[in-house]
């Protein structure tokens, strides 16, 4: 079980770290928690796996970093969405959930799965 | 926009990339330990869960590290080429707000590129780039020595890996349609061979082809080839005529291959003839060359051609050599001999073009300057702005950078076209002129000139503007501030310009005078109204000596007829038309005792008689050439008065006795010559013999000058003589009819190139330097046009204020001058070798000329000191 969250984690990490970041600027750790904190420890990612991906979104403009100051006032690097990765987010987010209803739709059609 | 921002965010935080990896690793983990311990775990566990949950912590702080490195290192580079882009876009838009300024230095920058590229390219092909051959570094000269020398040498020298010899020779060559002179040259076999190079059609010369009878092949040059033969592949194996004996074409050589020099038209075996001994040991014309053995380095060949020539003295059957014979014999690169003395002409050259390159580098410099002071409020305000002084800097020099890039395009192109001019210019004797192209090592180098031109010239009026803008943020400019920092730069720059253009017109002024000075030397003939005319009778046909004799009488009978001729006679070797060759002599009763070396005397030529007639030479003593000292009557000479002076110098030459070192009968002086020069003006010491041309030794060959003495112009003959030689006989050609004037012309042709070439360049120098002088004095007086005009409401005189002026601007020049005084006076000496009747420090030239600068600098400032005796004092109060 735990095995195959995780490689669903790894498709769609992009995904989570973009809608994460919709609000408003965020560092690794709030990524983190806040990915924690909705998916209910369902999805549970490993935190270091969350720094390359957030490398491989800068290197293709969705997301820009900058050192700011963080809540308990010490030197923290700020992710920010940018204008190319919220429309990204947006194209993932359609196909993602069209695709889960579809799938959702099958599992829930008679006869049930026990 | 953000990305801009961004960058230069970037730039003051620049850290470490490692360190930033791991801040925010370590903030990570922190705030999970954090959190830990507000859910209550202790302290040690908090830790370890955080490190836990985060997985690999080296894997992934390696992983962004190396992502890190390589982003940042492409963000940079692509930073540094943004902004370079920018600075040029900046620079050429400000470049195009100031036309006049950019036009100015742009044409002085093009101008002085373009020369160096042109003079340079002419470095690289002759100087510079190895010889046309393969590994040329291992052929090396040997010097010059006899066929007898040059075999015992090739049997005893071990370091040589193969030797080779040649000697230039023109013959009559006749295929049939016409009879021409051609210059070429006898090769031993092996030449190509020891070149490496081959023939580009048919085949090299065998070894049997350098006995005497077998040597009847010929190599054409690819120039003849396309001429006469219009490159038609056929004609190996053809046959014809050279000194009237067939010859066979057994090859045609790469147009590359000009050897040993340009005028070389075709190649022939040289074949070796032990036999007759007088020409085994008696000619020590051949030059020779070789190619050094592999592991044998040049200066162990050199010893060893040390060691063993000398001991080649015993050797000569002729005549005993001096305790001295070829202790100077000495191993030379083939490329230097091959260059020869246009290697200093060359350096010579391109120091002058370097010199007139570096002035107006300072001219822009100066224009930079007053520019940059005309621009120091925006570079007063870009400072405010927080443009960091390097940054400024960079955007300066970028302009300078491009102005000189501009300038050696436009150079370059200048280049091109002065090139093809240049070359017809260059003097006969400069070896490789063929081979002088812009190539990719002259562009290179002309790439490097624009860039560190474009610095040297940018940094100064750079590192000055960003001084000033600094400084005068507060002040925002106020025009009093920059003025004496920048006066004494300015002024520091004319002086220097003053300076290197007294050393170039230093050095240009002793050649003009050493020029006019070889121009005025008395060569010991009349050469107004002497015409010349070069007749080839080919050797075969002419064999029996009673045909040419008939033929040269009949043709000079022909000539005296002429109308407008005054007299005529002929000469086998005409003075400073080509090398004049003499030999060690005996002379009766006098070093016969074995013990001392025989003398030389310098030059040998048979004559006709009616020549020192002609050619206007001074019979001293005795008598001169008749038509009765024929052939079979008892050898007689004529001497020049060196000879007889040094031999007999109590004693009156007529009627002693003279010989040629190998074995002849005596010949009886019967008269006594003026002196002439013989192969150059510069001539010091000319000994000459001279013979009646029907007793003249058979190595001679049957080419003679006919000279005549016209009435008038001595042009109009040229003509008659083409046509009485056309009309004696075809099949002999013609060639070199000039005026002797024409020919003492070209003998100075070198000395007359340098001369005009350095003396453009000083010109250039001196209206630079003049312009340079009134740029600086025209900017200072309208930088101190409220000093003036207060100067001349205070009741200055128009004089005073005109000599304040003036004396800055010759005080500037005075001090340039006496710099460049003393730089002429150590660099010059580098010019000795080309002077002639002038001292390399010539006290007339050193004086001259820094007086010169003086008056120009006087007359380059009187406009601008006129100016601001113009300055209204009111006007000139109100304007700041």
């Amino acid at each position: 079980m735990e095995r195959d969250s995780n490689d669903l984690l790894q498709g769609t990490l992009a995904i989570l770290i973009l809608k994460t970041l919709l609000p408003g600027p965020a560092h690794g750790y709030a990524i983190a928690r806040w990915v924690e904190d909705t998916t209910g420890d369902v999805l549970r990612i490993e935190e270091g796996s969350l720094y390359p991906a957030l490398r491989r979104l800068e290197d293709r403009g969705w997301v820009t970093s900058d050192w700011g100051v963080s809540e308990n006032n010490r030197r923290a690097r700020f992710y920010t969405l940018t204008a190319a990765g919220r429309k990204h987010l947006r194209n993932e987010a359609t196909v993602w959930l069209k695709y889960s209803q579809a799938v959702t739709r099958v599992l829930r059609a008679a006869p049930a799965i026990a | 926009m953000s990305e801009a921002r961004w960058t230069r965010y970037l730039r003051f935080i620049r850290r470490d990339v490692a360190a930033d990896v791991d801040e925010e690793l370590e903030f990570h983990i922190a705030m999970r330990e954090q959190r830990n311990l507000a859910l209550g775990m202790s302290p040690g566990s908090a830790r370890a869960d955080a490190v836990e949950r985060f997985g690999d912590v080296d894997g992934v702080r390696k992983r962004l590290v190396n992502h890190d490195a390589r982003r940042q290192t492409s963000r940079d580079r692509r930073e540094y080429i943004a902004d370079c882009l920018q600075d040029v876009r900046f620079g050429w838009r400000s470049l195009r707000r100031a036309p006049a300024f950019a036009t100015a230095a742009i044409l002085t920058l093009a101008l002085g590129i373009g020369a160096n590229a042109a003079i340079f390219s002419a470095v690289e092909a002759i100087v510079l780039r190895p010889l046309p051959y393969s590994r040329p570094d291992e052929l090396v000269s040997v010097g010059t020595g006899s066929s007898g020398e040059f075999v015992a040498l090739r049997e005893r020298v071990r370091s040589f890996e193969s030797m080779a010899a040649f000697v230039t020779q023109t013959h009559p060559f006749d295929d049939g349609d016409e009879a021409v002179r051609l210059e070429g040259a006898a090769i031993t076999t092996n030449l190509l061979a020891t070149l490496g190079v081959k023939p580009l059609l048919g085949r090299a010369f065998t070894e049997e082809e350098g006995v005497l009878g077998n040597n009847t092949t010929l190599l054409l040059s690819y120039g003849l080839w396309q001429r006469r033969f219009g490159g038609s592949h056929d004609v190996i194996g053809r046959r014809i005529l050279l000194e009237g004996v067939p010859h066979t074409i057994v090859g045609v050589m790469p147009p590359s291959f000009q050897f040993p020099d340009k005028e070389a038209q075709y190649w022939q075996p040289y074949a070796f003839n032990p036999a007759n001994v007088g020409f085994t040991w008696a000619v020590g014309d051949k030059r020779i060359i070789a190619r050094i053995a592999g592991g044998v380095t040049l200066a162990q060949a050199d010893r060893e051609l040390r060691a063993v020539w000398p001991t080649l003295r015993k050797l000569n059957p002729l005549w005993e050599p001096g305790p001295d014979y070829r202790l100077d014999a000495s191993v030379r690169p083939l490329q230097d001999s091959v260059v020869g003395s246009a290697r200093t002409l060359l350096w010579i050259l391109f120091g002058c073009v370097l010199l007139v390159l570096l002035i107006g580098c300072v001219n822009v410099a100066n224009l930079l300057l007053a520019r940059a002071t005309a621009r120091e409020r925006e570079l007063a305000v870009r400072a405010a702005l927080g443009g960091g002084r390097g940054r400024l800097i960079r955007q300066l020099v970028t302009e300078s950078l491009l102005l000189s890039g501009i300038g050696s395009v436009l150079g370059v192109a200048l280049a091109y076209v002065a090139l093809r001019w240049f070359v017809t210019l260059m003097p006969a004797g400069v070896p490789r002129t063929h081979e002088i192209t812009l190539n990719g090592t002259v562009l290179g180098f002309t790439a490097a000139v624009a860039i560190v031109a474009g610095i040297l010239f940018g940094i100064i009026p750079a590192l000055r503007a960003t001084t000033v803008a600094r400084s005068a943020v507060g002040t925002a400019g106020r025009r009093a501030t920059a003025g004496v920092a920048h006066h004494r730069i300015a002024g520091m720059l004319v002086a220097a310009e003053v300076a290197l253009a007294v050393l170039l017109s230093v050095a240009s002024v002793l050649l003009v005078r050493s020029f006019s000075a070889l121009r005025n030397v008395e060569p010991g003939f009349e050469a107004t109204t002497v015409i010349a005319a070069r007749v080839s009778p080919p050797g075969e046909r002419y064999r029996d000596p009673a045909r040419i004799t008939s033929f040269y009488s009949g043709l000079l009978d022909k000539v005296r007829a002429t109308p407008g001729v005054r007299s005529a006679a002929a000469v086998d070797k005409l003075p400073m038309a080509q090398s004049i060759w003499g030999a060690a002599v005996r002379v009766e009763g006098q070093f016969e005792d074995g013990k001392h070396p025989l003398p030389d005397i310098g030059h040998f030529q048979a004559v006709t008689p009616g020549y020192f007639e002609t050619m206007g030479i001074r019979l001293l003593r005795g008598r001169a050439f008749s038509d009765a000292d024929r052939g079979d009557q008892p050898p007689v000479a004529v001497i020049s008065q060196s000879v007889a002076r040094h031999f007999w110098p109590n004693d009156d030459a007529v009627g002693k006795r003279i010989g040629y070192a190998w074995d002849s009968p005596w010949m009886t002086v019967i008269g006594v010559v003026a002196d002439t020069k013989q192969d150059s003006l510069r001539d010091t010491l000319s000994t000459s013999m001279y013979v009646p041309w029907q007793q003249r030794s058979r190595m001679s060959g049957n080419e003679m000058w006919l000279v005549a003495r016209a009435a008038g112009e001595p042009t109009s003959l040229a003509g008659v003589l083409r046509r009485l030689v056309q009309e004696a006989d075809r099949s002999v050609p013609i060639s070199d009819v000039r005026t002797m004037e024409m020919v003492l012309a070209d003998s100075v042709q070198k000395a007359r190139f340098t001369t005009l070439l350095v003396s453009a360049f000083a010109c250039a120098a001196l209206i630079l330097g003049a312009v340079g002088i009134y740029g600086v004095m025209s900017y200072l007086v309208a930088q101190r046009a409220q000093e003036m005009g207060i100067r001349m409401a205070l009741g200055a005189s128009v004089r005073d204020v005109m000599g304040l002026v003036v004396s800055r601007g010759a005080r500037l020049a005075a001090t340039g001058a006496a710099v460049g005084v003393v730089a002429a006076f150590i660099a010059t000496r580098a010019l000795s070798s080309l002077l002639y009747g002038v001292g390399a420090r010539d006290p007339l030239t050193f004086v001259a000329v820094p007086l010169l600068f003086l008056i120009v600098a006087v007359a380059a400032s009187s406009a601008p000191a006129w100016r601001a005796t113009r300055v209204d004092p009111v006007r000139a109060l109100r304007a700041d």
